[in-house]
């Protein structure tokens, strides 16, 4: 539904004119009156479909007529959009873009409110408000194996400190030199590994160096959807080391009356990494369509149809 | 995001047959958008292309202007101009067109001039000598002549534009550069070979489709 060319999307924009002008002509029930328009904006990728659509469609089941416009490339293409008011809301991630709108100052730390208080205090002048941010975090995580992690009875970073000399760690070749990674590993948790494996961040490499047993501890997202399939255990950050890439819908302060608020702060208090994790591997490895998986979602989160 | 294409080679088909029949209608709006978006991205590159490629092909004063303004804009990575594009004219097909037209006038506008500059001098003499005014002797005589060159513009001109059009895919448009995009985001090849293989066979199709018209419309030229 999403898909339909321009000319598509006019036809049925022209249609929906035409509809809700007999509607207005007619006495039509109270019911279809729509609480206004909102436009809402995805990133190419398949996590930015799904929440586009989760936070789209409860919109739509409140009463929004919502509009799609997924498949952006990138901030570069959605931050001027939002702010020309060609879009309404983005579904944002709170680290990510305070750095995007400070422009790499740095402010950005393991705290999602104090991140995204932060972001606010950037996007007041733009007009725009940040929401609370949800749970559900697509951020830097380091991962174990289930055998692993039942090895060492481990459910959190701190966990590692006693066994850590036994282990090897993999990531990307910058892991060494970067805050988040190595020297913030051993500054926060004291974690000193047997040693350390270059490979690739998030990729195919270590992937492959879990499946052959060179590495013990490994660097991905916390929301990759072959978490589960590779039988790999994001250990909890909980000492926030890493930055607060915390799911967060950030609107423009016009259309950001209590209603909206309510719906799109309803979605991020339900939201959870795990069910990102789900939606994520339905999308990317079962090849379901965002808008499907979630509708799926809300169905089962009683916003039925 | 960035998982395994290599990890994933050995298992993944190159196209999910299943996949691709129940998303068919993806393929074929996407192809109907592409097609679209180069048309009216050529079509208006030659309305611009002919009446500033005659004065740029009479006055160096306009020659020289028009092939560097067009040659900077040659130059802009698609994604800064639509960022500086979209508070105007929106996540729309004019911010889309206003960079594909752009880019197209370049090519084209050459080949015009080329086309026009061409013309043999004694061709000339001898339409000022039947009498043509400049006006006739430019629609009866040079342009005509300076065919062959326009139409390989437009050639060279489409070609590149149906490949241009995916780099519109960052502003939610691209045609089958969104289904490329998707392929290569979630390292997922039946999206990624199948519009892959559409985009080039449009680009042969268009191809064949202008050497045809050409060969109608200017009989005595072979070949190019």
């Amino acid at each position: 539904m999403n898909h339909k060319p321009y000319s598509g999307r006019l036809l049925a924009g022209l249609a929906a004119i035409v509809f809700a002008a007999v509607a207005c002509g007619s006495t039509s029930a109270p019911a279809a009156t729509s609480k206004g328009n909102i436009t809402i904006a995805g990133f190419a990728f398949s996590e930015g479909s799904v929440l586009a659509e989760l936070y789209g469609q409860a919109l739509q089941h409140d009463g929004y007529k919502v509009t799609f416009k997924l498949n952006l490339g990138s901030r570069e293409v959605v931050a001027p959009a939002i702010q020309s008011g060609q879009v309404d809301v983005y579904i944002g991630y709170a680290a990510t873009d305070l750095e995007y709108y400070n422009k790499g100052a740095g402010e950005a730390t393991g705290d999602p409110d104090a991140t995204t208080s932060k972001l606010n205090s950037h996007l007041q002048s733009l007009g725009l408000v940040a929401l609370k941010p949800s749970a559900a975090v697509d951020q830097n995580a380091f991962a174990v194996t289930k055998a692993t992690q039942q090895k060492y009875s481990l459910a959190k970073l701190s966990d590692l400190q006693p066994v850590a000399g036994q282990l090897v760690l993999g990531a990307g070749p910058e892991c060494p030199t970067r805050p988040y990674c190595l020297p913030g590993l051993m500054s926060s948790y004291g974690l000193h590994f047997k040693s350390f494996k270059a490979l690739d961040t998030d990729g195919s490499l270590t992937r492959a160096a879990f499946k052959n047993g060179s590495i013990d501890v490994g660097l991905v997202f916390s929301s990759d959807g072959d978490l589960n399939s590779l039988g790999l255990v994001v250990l909890q950050d909980d000492k926030h080391l890493e930055a607060a890439d915390n799911v967060v819908p950030i609107l423009r302060s016009a259309v950001a009356n209590d209603e909206a608020k309510k719906v799109l702060n309803g979605i991020s208090a339900k939201l959870t990494t795990s069910d990102l994790v789900t939606l994520n591997s339905q999308v990317q490895i079962q090849h379901q369509d965002p808008d499907a998986v979630a509708k799926a979602w809300l169905e089962q989160h009683n916003y039925g149809s | 995001m960035a998982t395994g294409l290599f990890l994933q080679a050995e298992e993944q088909p190159w196209i999910l047959w299943d996949w691709l029949f129940t998303h068919l209608s993806r393929f074929t709006d996407a192809m109907q958008q592409h097609v679209e978006l180069t048309f009216i991205a050529v079509a208006i590159a030659l309305v611009i292309s002919i009446p500033l490629g005659v004065g740029a092909h009479r006055w160096r004063s306009v020659r020289n202007p028009a092939y560097v303004v067009f040659g900077i804009f040659y130059t802009i990575p698609s994604i800064a101009l639509f960022a500086l594009l979209i508070p105007y004219t929106g996540l729309s097909i004019t911010t889309a067109e206003i960079g594909l037209v752009g880019y197209s006038v370049l090519i084209i506008l050459r080949n015009v001039v080329v086309g026009l500059d061409s013309v043999p001098p004694d061709v000339i003499d001898a339409a000022n000598g039947m009498g043509y005014r400049p006006m006739a002797r430019l629609m009866r005589v040079e342009l005509p002549l300076a065919l062959p060159a326009i139409f390989a513009g437009v050639r060279i001109a489409t070609v590149t534009t149906i490949g241009l059009v995916t780099i519109t895919a960052v502003i939610g448009l691209g045609g089958l550069g969104q289904l490329i995009l998707q392929g290569l985001v979630d390292d997922f090849r039946t999206p990624l070979v199948v519009a892959t293989a559409l985009s080039v066979a449009l680009a042969l199709v268009a191809d064949l489709l202008l050497a045809g018209m050409q060969r109608l419309a200017v009989p005595w030229s072979r070949g190019a």
